[in-house]
């Protein structure tokens, strides 16, 4: 999802994650319709969507395990389970060698992919990532794409906000470029 | 779950510990007076009850009575059921007594042409007796004798003092009241500093999908913590109080002594559970509008 600065691209994002309530129209999500959805049911949701940052929302007086290990521990697993399937995540990531580091000692590049892998552990239906490559150089930009890539093959929806239109160049995803918040272009 | 909880709010308490132990000082300070109150007011309550049933009466004599009327007043009081004469207390004596009392200030005693005191009789009723003695009766009896100037009699006091201690209980209500209301404004602005120093921590939690009670649940816990921490810590540092202070032989206006006890077990629970439930309150006060992610 593309478009320039201003165009509603985060605020789409938000409607999605159930952070705004749209002023008319609906929001469904496998059939549920956010508009109508109670608060503890959309804390229930918010389970099955992973949200990834530009600033990546990391904690810092937590290290990099504990970062992701919280998306688990809202869930109520066992604190065996959340080590297993953490240290498993941190891996796909490329990050488990990190797991004791916080974040503050970890390259832009690395915290995005702890921010990812904490979207990611609770295998989500849908991922969302607003701007996430934004704070980061190309090589790395690429990287974090790829990272994306292989998370959709696994068969979770991704849904990437940039303003970079070269980062969609030569990519096969749909692309939906938004213009004033309505869709200028949605192309295959 | 619940080690969680637990886990978290003993992580809030240990982050925050200047301001906890502060607040908890506080805490302690509020119940503690609350403590000491209960403990004054349930004695003298319990005191009063005692007295309330041992009537006693002191019955004073004219000047210049004649032995044989001192014997006809002697008799009468023996006669009376459940009567036991304590003390016959001579006009000599009562001057004694008086100059005992005055201690330095007794010197004008000494100038006194005559002595101005009455002897009187010391009468006690046996409490078995006492439900059946009407005292308003016996004293119009007694001062109809010849040779009787005054009777009076514990009740007529212990009426008075009942309508004080009525105003005292009043006024503990309110001071109880107030410092209740003191512990709940501490619990909540304690909380308050723990919830914006992990608010970073509580935006994510919600993002990933933590309910509204998961994370309450830890902030609930440190209310509760640190209330029945506080109230643990007021019930021992009164009863340090109570082993210190000397509450032996306590006697208040020359009446039975104050048999100075400690608070029951009921009130030393109520003070823990008061602790408790007022940490809660404090930390739902505070963490109810903190959560609209």
């Amino acid at each position: 999802m593309t478009g320039p600065s201003g165009a509603g691209k985060t605020t789409l994002l938000r409607l999605i994650f159930g952070a705004e309530k749209p002023a008319s129209g609906h929001i469904l999500i496998n059939s549920i319709n956010l508009n109508r959805i109670s608060r503890p049911k959309l804390d229930l949701l918010r389970r099955k969507i992973g949200f990834v940052f530009q600033d990546f929302k990391l904690l810092p007086k937590k290290t990099v395990s504990e970062n992701v290990a919280i998306a688990l521990e809202v869930i109520g697993l066992r604190p065996k389970f959340i080590r297993k399937k953490t240290h498993q995540t941190l891996r796909l990531v490329g990050l488990a060698h990190k797991e004791k580091a916080y974040p503050l000692s970890l390259s832009g590049g690395e915290q995005q992919r702890v921010a990812i892998a904490r979207a990611i552990v609770k295998d989500p239906l849908i991922l969302l990532a607003d701007e996430p490559t934004g704070n980061l150089d190309p090589q790395l930009t690429m990287e974090i794409m790829e990272l994306f890539k292989s998370i959709h093959q696994k068969g979770t929806t991704v849904v990437v906000a940039t303003h970079s239109q070269e980062l969609l160049q030569g990519t096969d995803c749909r692309t939906i470029v938004l213009n004033h918040g309505k869709i200028s272009e949605d192309a295959l | 779950m619940r080690s969680y909880f637990i886990r978290q709010a003993l992580m809030n308490i240990r982050k925050n510990l200047t301001v906890h132990i502060l607040s908890l000082g506080t805490i302690v300070a509020s119940l503690l007076i609350l403590g000491a109150f209960l403990l004054l007011f349930g004695n003298l309550n319990n005191w009063l009850q005692r007295c309330g049933t041992t009537l006693s009466m002191s019955i004073y004599l004219k000047d210049g009575i004649s032995e044989y009327r001192r014997d006809k007043v002697d008799s009468y009081i023996r006669g009376l059921p459940g009567a036991e004469i304590k003390q016959f207390i001579s006009k000599e004596e009562a001057l004694k007594d008086l100059r005992a009392a005055l201690g330095d200030d007794a010197g004008f005693l000494s100038r006194l042409e005559r002595n101005p005191l009455p002897a009187s009789y010391e009468v006690v009723f046996e409490s078995k007796g006492t439900y059946g003695v009407n005292p308003e009766k016996i004293k119009g009896e007694l001062e109809k004798l010849d040779g009787v100037e005054e009777v009076q009699y514990t009740k007529e006091w212990l009426k008075k003092f009942e309508g004080f201690l009525a105003v005292v209980r009043l006024i503990g209500f309110i001071i109880g009241g107030l410092l209740c209301l003191c512990v709940v404004f501490i619990v909540t602005n304690t909380i308050k500093l723990t919830l914006y120093s992990r608010k970073d921590e509580i935006e994510i939690l919600k993002l990933v999908g933590a309910t509204d009670w998961f994370v309450k649940s830890p902030f609930l816990l440190e209310g509760m913590i640190q209330g029945t921490i506080g109230g643990i810590l007021a019930v021992l540092t009164l009863f340090l109080g109570y082993l210190i202070l000397p509450t032996e032989n306590i006697s208040l206006l020359g009446l039975t002594p104050l048999d100075f006890v400690f608070l029951p077990a009921g009130y030393l629970i109520l003070i823990l559970i008061l602790g408790t439930v007022l940490g809660v309150i404090g930390s739902f006060i505070a963490i109810g509008r903190f959560f609209e992610v």
